[in-house]
This record gives C-alpha cells, sequence and structure tokens, in this order.
C-alpha cells in the first residue's frame, strides 16, 4: 500500500467517467443467445432474499440444457458482442458490458479496494468470521481487530462443510468487511479489505476528502 | 510421535477392527449386487475401500476432531502421513461442541468419533461429502429396524422429528506437507438415553426407537459400510463424469439416494445460517438443485438456491 495518493487525479478520474465498466462473461461453453440491446437499461436482482433475478442477459445453451443468465448489477448495455449471436463460445468468453453508475459510498470503496490489502475469497461459498475474532469484533468493533499471518480469520462454509480460512497478507487491522454471513461470495471476490493500523489516518483522509468533494449520493 | 491425548486402546468398549469393516462392505457388496443396482458397485466398493484403514479405540477424548488434527500433525512431524480413511472412535467425548459452538452431549452409549479423508475429490464433488454421511448413517439405521429415519437437508438424521444423529465435516490442511484433509464428524445416539434439558423431546437415541439395545459394534461396521460405498460413489461418479459420453448427464447418484431417504422436499421451512440462533427466513423447500443445494421457494413465487445453511421445519 502507498502512502502516496494523489487525490485530486483519482476524484477527476470518478468525476469525468463516474462509472463502473462491468464485463458479463459466458459462465460456461456454449451457444450464446442474447436478450438484450446496446442502451437497454438492466435491473440488479432484488427483494429482501435478492431473490427476485436481475434484467435477463443472455442465454447460454449446452447439451441442449438452456440457462437464463441474469444481469447482476444496475445500468445501461453499452456494448453487446453481436457478432456472437448464435455462436458457440468458451467459458469467460466476454459478451455484454454494463455501464453501472457509481455512488459516493461505492466510489469510497472503490478508491479503498485500490489503497487495502484485499484478502479474497478462496472458493464460491458463504463466510463467517471465525468464534475469536468474531468475539474480538463484537468486543472493540472491526476496526479495532488486529489480523496476523496465519490466524484463523474466517470459516468457509459450503454444503455443511466448515473450512478454517488462515489468513494470509500484512498484519493490520481489518478496516473493511466485503461479505456478509449467510450470503454467498464467489471465488475471488474480496472478503477483507486490512491495512496496517500507522495507515489508518490515510484511509479516513480518502474518506473524508471524497465525502467532501463529491455532491451526489 | 503419538499425540498426547491418546489414551490407551483396549480400555474401549468397542472392538471394531479393519478386518470387521471390509467383511460388513464385502457383505454390503453382495446385498446390492443380489438387489440388482443399476450401479458398478463393485467399482464403487473398491473406490470407497480406504474407509477404515485405520481404526483407533479411545475410552474419551476431548474433542474427536481435535485429536485428529493433532494426530496429523503428529504423523507428518514425523515424517510420514496419515492414512485416508483411518476412524478414530471415542466411548465418550469430554468437550464436543456442534457448528457455531452449539453444545454436543456425548455420554458412554453413543457413537462418536471422526474420519479423517485426505481430499483427493474435485472441488465439485467434495460439497458432496456432509450428504454423503448423512446418507451412509441414515441407510445404515433403516438397515438395523429404524425405518422411520430421514434426512433433513443437509444431513441431520431423524426419527419422528427428533434427532438421532449430526455430522460436521471440517477442512484441514496439514500442517507440514500442505496436504486438504476433510475431517468428518460424527455423532449418532445410539444407546444413549439420558439427554441434558435443553436437548429433552429435541433428541432420540437409536434404542429409544428400537425398543432395546443396539450392538454398538454391529452398527459401527453397518455405519461404515455404508460411509464406504457412499464415499465410493462420490469418486465413481466422478469417473463417469470424466469420460466423454457422460459429459451431458447431471444428476448425481449420490442426490437421488438422498432424496429417497429425505423428508426435507415438499415442506414448508426456516431457514438460516445458523437457523437457530438467527432465523433468516421462511420459504418452501421444492427440490434439490443439481449441485445438491435446497431450491427454496417464496411465497411470491420467486425461487432462491441455498448451498449452505441450515433448514428447520415449520
Amino acid at each position: 500500500m502507498s502512502n502516496e495518493i494523489d487525490f485530486d487525479e483519482i476524484l477527476s478520474k470518478y468525476r469525468s467517467d463516474p462509472f463502473d465498466y462491468v464485463d458479463v462473461c459466458a459462465t460456461h461453453t456454449g451457444t450464446v443467445t442474447f436478450k438484450v440491446v446496446e442502451g437497454d437499461d438492466v435491473q440488479a436482482p432484488s427483494g429482501e432474499w435478492l431473490q427476485i433475478p436481475g434484467t435477463a442477459l443472455y442465454e447460454i445453451n449446452r447439451e441442449r440444457n438452456p440457462k437464463l443468465i441474469a444481469a447482476q448489477t444496475n445500468g445501461v448495455v453499452s456494448t453487446v458482442r453481436t457478432e456472437l449471436e448464435g455462436r458457440f463460445v468458451e467459458a469467460g468468453e466476454r459478451l455484454i458490458t454494463i455501464k453501472h453508475p457509481l455512488k459516493k459510498k461505492e466510489i469510497i470503496e472503490n478508491i479503498l479496494k485500490e489503497v487495502l490489502y484485499l484478502f479474497r475469497a478462496p472458493e464460491r461459498a458463504k463466510y463467517f468470521f471465525a468464534l475469536d475474532v468474531q468475539s474480538r469484533i463484537e468486543k472493540k468493533g472491526a476496526r479495532a481487530v488486529t489480523v496476523d499471518q496465519g490466524e484463523e480469520v474466517l470459516t468457509m462454509s459450503l454444503m455443511k462443510r466448515d473450512t478454517p480460512i488462515y489468513y494470509s497478507g500484512e498484519r493490520g487491522v481489518i478496516h473493511s468487511v466485503y461479505f456478509k454471513p449467510g450470503v454467498s461470495v464467489s471465488q475471488g471476490e474480496p472478503l477483507l479489505g486490512v491495512c496496517a493500523p500507522e495507515k489508518l489516518p490515510l484511509i479516513q483522509k480518502i474518506i473524508t476528502r471524497v465525502k467532501a468533494d463529491w455532491d451526489s449520493e | 510421535m503419538i499425540p498426547p491425548t491418546l489414551d490407551a486402546t483396549d480400555m474401549s468398549s468397542l472392538s471394531l477392527t479393519t478386518d470387521d469393516i471390509r467383511r460388513q462392505s464385502q457383505q454390503d457388496l453382495e446385498r446390492r449386487q443380489q438387489a440388482g443396482s443399476k450401479l458398478d458397485v463393485e467399482k464403487i466398493h473398491r473406490y470407497g475401500a480406504f474407509v477404515g484403514s485405520v481404526v483407533e479405540r479411545h475410552r474419551s477424548l476431548a474433542r474427536a476432531m481435535d485429536y485428529c488434527r493433532e494426530l496429523i500433525a503428529a504423523t507428518e512431524g514425523s515424517g510420514r502421513s496419515v492414512r485416508s480413511g483411518t476412524v478414530v472412535f471415542a466411548d465418550s467425548l469430554n468437550r464436543p461442541r456442534g457448528r457455531f459452538d452449539r453444545v454436543w452431549h456425548a455420554p458412554v452409549g453413543g457413537l462418536w468419533g471422526c474420519l479423517i479423508h485426505a481430499n483427493t475429490l474435485l472441488e465439485s464433488s467434495r460439497r458432496f461429502v456432509p450428504l454423503a454421511v448423512g446418507v451412509a448413517c441414515c441407510e445404515a439405521v433403516r438397515e438395523l429396524g429404524g425405518t422411520q429415519a430421514v434426512l433433513r437437508w443437509v444431513n441431520d438424521v431423524l426419527v419422528d422429528g427428533r434427532k438421532l444423529a449430526g455430522f460436521l465435516v471440517e477442512g484441514h490442511t496439514g500442517p507440514f506437507y500442505g496436504e486438504e484433509y476433510n475431517l468428518i464428524g460424527f455423532g449418532i445416539n445410539i444407546n444413549n438415553s439420558c439427554f441434558p434439558a435443553e436437548l429433552a423431546g429435541a433428541a432420540v437415541s437409536l434404542a429409544e426407537v428400537l425398543g432395546h439395545p443396539v450392538d454398538l459394534n454391529l452398527f459401527s461396521q453397518s455405519f461404515l459400510a455404508h460411509l464406504s460405498f457412499t464415499l465410493g460413489l462420490l469418486y465413481f461418479a466422478e469417473d463417469e463424469l470424466l469420460q466423454e459420453e457422460n459429459q451431458g448427464q447431471d444428476w448425481h447418484p449420490l442426490l437421488s439416494r438422498w432424496r429417497e431417504l429425505s423428508d426435507s422436499l415438499g415442506r414448508q421451512v426456516v431457514y438460516g445460517l445458523d437457523v437457530m440462533m438467527k432465523p433468516q427466513y421462511q420459504a418452501f423447500a421444492a427440490d434439490l438443485s443439481v449441485d445438491g443445494g435446497l431450491i427454496l421457494k417464496f411465497a411470491d413465487g420467486y425461487e432462491k438456491i441455498e448451498h449452505c445453511g441450515e433448514i428447520r421445519y415449520l
């Protein structure tokens, strides 16, 4: 993590283009049929338990097993690779890009993700804090809890198979928690944002600066 | 080097040996062959033969899973590897616990222990290990006469709504070689019939269900023979899936058996990651997904698939 952050440059970048460009890729191999065109508004999953699927983006058909893939984020469809319509694609092929308007909170999170050490999910599963870490968080709050290399910090739970997850990364305080107990996290998504205690003032400066300089929510 | 918690094994009331498990597995294989199973049961049997490769019996342990972790560390520390399929039994556990640090009562009379499985399964099969142990136990209970035994998603074994067995599967990485293990903890109420006040009415033993004491050795053999089959089935199904002609097949044979044994589907349930302390929502348990998730249907018609957590019936 660098101590040198050019706030003006970062903020001007977000001011000139306050969007995330989210690539939607093929979930697996198969033949693709698009359900949206460029310029369409798309919605993320909704409902109290996110049980209402987002807007259908494309259908992928493998071995006569069609699967409808829905948007995970809201925004406007900025690119559709129409040349792939009806074609067989490999897993991971980029199909659609969604232009997602960023909120102030998301901008802060995006900047923090650049400066914090991100501890990522090893597998798609649900995660919760290890009992010891949980009790320390309940007593003092996450930002007062320091985690060390090799410490059992989380439990990964999948089909009632629990696996202790040991922290690997620089020693620091838990600044950001990116998972919610009971909500699945995909492989590679960040679980925790950690920073060295002496760097906390810098993080706070980023948050204050964005809050002050950014008008809309 | 032997872990410091090791007791003298000959003090245990169990006398089960590796040979007993092999003999029972062979009988189980012949029974399945006679029943005309469509699966290649001989191949499955071979895949699951590692179960019970070593049997340790103890009069008392603090926690069987902790002991297994110590055993792995001690064995690796001496330059060897723990044999996959090692089963550790204890007549009683002094500090048992369930998930989320829940109280678990493990006195003499029950079957308490842990199986060490060197995790050589693909990620897509690994998730079925908890289902495999539930199916094995439910089949063993039925085989000994507890025909009312059913499975509640994920793997609780119930009789008339009361819990007869619970399982805890934990991933563990060996400290020296980085080998990955599944520690399959089991707690099965067999002849123990006195439960603490907080479990009264919610727990039941097999002896209570059958109305007579149960031969613990006999049940252990049966349970491990079935577990040998269901874990073997995971390897067998992987093998089948990897054959080119089976790429389109997506329904796992273990899930078919789970559905036959379960009473969870078609019921109104409450769901939560820790459903006792933090129930999250109520829904209708519609079906299993192809990867073992529970398909829950809301009153408004929408569906959600859960891959972890637990349910209670309404």
